[in-house]
């Protein structure tokens, strides 16, 4: 731990917080992830040796590299290569806008990298911008494998997964009905979301709680049916919950102002049934990644500066307002 | 994948007599560390390398059978995961520093998880002989030093996937009347090469071939030409040439491996009793002080208020804290 210096500070998560520190020996910037074992008398939760198992194991240039662990007191810490900013500070800087070309390429790595992880048997379960790092290069790199597992050996009723992940915006539709088995594809629908958010700059599906997530999914998407998704009915939450019935609505409406295939591919995404969802490789394939504009190329890509995370999230004002009816006024009046 | 993994990379080693000199150095590093503040008497019970290798061997079989009986049944894997761990372990400590018993328990603690076979700590210590609540302490204590001691190398490759990867192509590809009579002889060789060193010698696939290879010898069979022709096909002749010793290295290392008698056991254990690192005895006095002492460290350093913590009944909390710390601190 003497080996490095902290410089500041980066974010907070449910873990612990992240820092930004400086390896004196190499002069290497760093992103330090503590992650406290959370009562001090118990026994190291798996979640953690999940995610450290995990980072050990891929080798991809769009997932973050862990350069080591360190003990330190009662809690561990995770070093990795330092990203000035992520994918949600991208979308929200509002001097440049991103164009569709590059829309284009943030998905194309994203998938990029999801196709990998899928290929190492590994769902990530936590996709949303904030876990979307940009390098100073501007090459996007998936970040946060704390709730990701393996899935090698297939949920069952017996041995099931928790349901409990993702963040709500981001959450499937058959985690929202409590669904413990199932499948990678819980990572396409939040490349989906992901993806609608890049278009639109604000995320598509936005519940205040669990119960209200379901229901802004069906007021867009429309009530699921039994016709497209056989299991709907056997998904534990199933009964529990019903909402008038609702018709979908049109995706022009969901995703204004984009390219039809840009349509088609987010519409591949969204779909309810996860067995129909279209898959990281498959999507790569899309017409949408051959049409015109193609995708940005990387020295084309937008460089964030150092600093431009903190520069972004300095605008945001921290009002404990969650319905971002206050962000957003703030933001017009920074522009204006 | 094996050929990316930090199982290669940084534990996989050359020969045994790599092994060796790290066993040698872990013992005189804590002879000459902790020999000066013995007693004359105490320093006299000193193990040597030697001893602490025919301790080990013992211990091992107490982790084979520790494994076997446990309750819910274990994964082989988990077993297999356990024995790298604790081999690894005496690769960098002397057994003096830290005792077998402590350091096997954990080591199969910590497998359980990262092999998602999940059974709950209070599950765990009731497959454990004696002191159950004692036994969790020294579980949870020894944790955090077992991760950092394999510097949070923490996945393990073991034979298992290989040998049903070699069936399944046995099956399809070779020419063996039901292959799966192969099974107990592979059983019996794996369990044996666990006990030898040859998990940090040879890769897993390999260790697989090889007890596929002894199993069918030992039934009469003669999988050579499946092996030369159909497994390897167009390798290179090198390739084959690897495989030969790896093959050779590992039968070998079992024919030579040798038990220590209960006698001499009996006596190592003794001696080690009275030469083994106190401060890393949880029945010692000094284990007990240091303790306190790192309790009241930690108190200052998070700002705990201790007295407070006993005040208000809690005092389950405060040793949790100064129990990991003291794992922490330790070297």
């Amino acid at each position: 731990m003497e080996q490095y210096k902290v410089l500041g500070h980066i974010g907070e998560g449910a873990h612990g917080v992240v820092q930004r520190a400086l390896h004196r020996p190499t002069g290497r910037d760093v992103a330090l992830k503590k992650l406290y074992v959370r009562r001090p008398d118990e026994q190291v939760p798996i979640q953690i040796l999940r995610e450290i198992k995990l980072l050990q194991k891929v080798q991809c240039k769009h997932v973050i590299k862990l350069l080591e662990v360190l003990p330190q007191g009662i809690c561990f810490v995770l070093v990795f290569e330092y990203m000035p900013t992520g994918l949600a500070e991208m979308i929200k800087d509002a001097r440049a806008p991103l164009t569709e070309a590059q829309i284009k390429r943030y998905l194309e790595m994203l998938l990029q990298g999801v196709e990998y992880l899928h290929a190492q048997y590994i769902m990530h379960r936590d996709l949303k911008p904030a876990n979307l790092l940009v390098s100073y290069k501007g090459v996007l790199k998936i970040a946060d494998l704390g709730q990701a597992r393996m899935f090698d050996e297939k949920a069952t009723e017996e041995r099931p997964y928790s349901h409990q992940v993702a963040s709500r915006w981001y959450r499937a539709p058959e985690l929202l009905y409590g669904a413990k088995v199932y499948t990678e594809a819980v990572d396409l629908w939040a490349v989906g979301c992901v993806f609608g958010e890049m278009i639109t700059k604000a995320p598509i599906f936005r519940g205040e709680s669990d119960i209200e997530q379901l229901c802004v999914v069906q007021k867009l998407m429309g009530t699921p049916s039994t016709k497209d998704w056989s299991q709907l009915e056997s998904l534990p939450d199933y009964n529990k919950i019903t909402f008038l019935p609702m018709k979908a609505v049109p995706f022009e409406q969901v995703i204004p102002r984009c390219s039809s295939s840009a349509l088609d591919l987010a519409k591949r995404f969204l779909v309810y049934n996860p067995d129909a969802r279209i898959s990281a490789k498959a999507a790569l394939e899309h017409k949408y990644f051959f049409s015109m504009p193609l995708p940005c190329p990387m020295p084309e890509m937008p460089k964030p500066f150092d600093g431009h995370r903190e520069k972004i999230n300095s605008k945001e004002c921290d009002t404990g307002d969650s319905s971002g009816l206050l962000c957003q006024k703030f933001n017009k009046i920074q522009i204006n | 994948m094996f050929s990316t993994s930090t199982q290669k990379k940084y534990w996989l080693f050359a020969d045994e007599s790599e092994l060796l000199k790290a066993r040698s150095e872990a013992n005189a590093k804590f002879v000459a560390s902790h020999g000066p503040k013995m007693t004359e008497e105490d320093r006299n019970e000193l193990l040597d390398a030697n001893e602490e290798k025919a301790l080990l061997k013992f211990y091992e079989l107490q982790l084979r059978d520790f494994c076997r009986r446990f309750e819910p049944p274990m994964p082989r894997s988990v077993a297999g995961t356990a024995f790298h761990y604790f081999k690894r372990f005496y690769l960098i400590h002397s057994v003096m520093d830290y005792h077998p018993k402590e350091i096997l328990v954990t080591c199969v603690y910590l497998a359980t998880k990262v092999d998602e076979f999940n059974v709950s700590i209070d599950q765990f210590v009731r497959n454990v002989k004696g002191n159950q609540t004692k036994a969790m302490d020294i579980i949870l204590n020894n944790e955090l030093l077992l991760m950092q001691v394999l510097n949070y190398n923490l996945t393990i490759h073991n034979p298992f996937r290989p040998i049903e990867g070699l069936l399944i192509d046995i099956k399809t590809r070779g020419t063996m009347v039901d292959p799966e009579r192969l099974r107990p002889g592979i059983e019996d060789f794996l369990d044996k090469a666990f006990l030898t060193s040859a998990p940090l010698l040879v890769a897993p696939s390999q260790l697989a071939l090889a007890a596929v290879l002894h199993s069918a010898s030992k039934i009469g069979e003669n999988l050579d030409i499946y092996v030369t022709k159909t497994l390897l096909g167009d390798s290179s002749p090198e390739a084959l040439a690897s495989l030969v010793e790896a093959v050779r290295k590992v039968r070998s290392m079992i024919k030579s491996m040798e038990t220590s008698p209960k006698e001499v056991i009996r006596v190592l254990e003794k001696r080690l009793e009275k030469c083994r690192n106190q401060e890393n005895n949880p029945d010692s006095e000094i284990y007990k002080k240091r303790q306190f002492e790192a309790l009241h460290d930690e108190d200052e350093k998070y700002g705990l208020d201790f007295p407070s913590l006993i005040m208000s009944g809690d005092l389950k909390l405060g040793e949790g804290i100064f129990e990991i710390n003291k794992s922490m601190t330790s070297p």
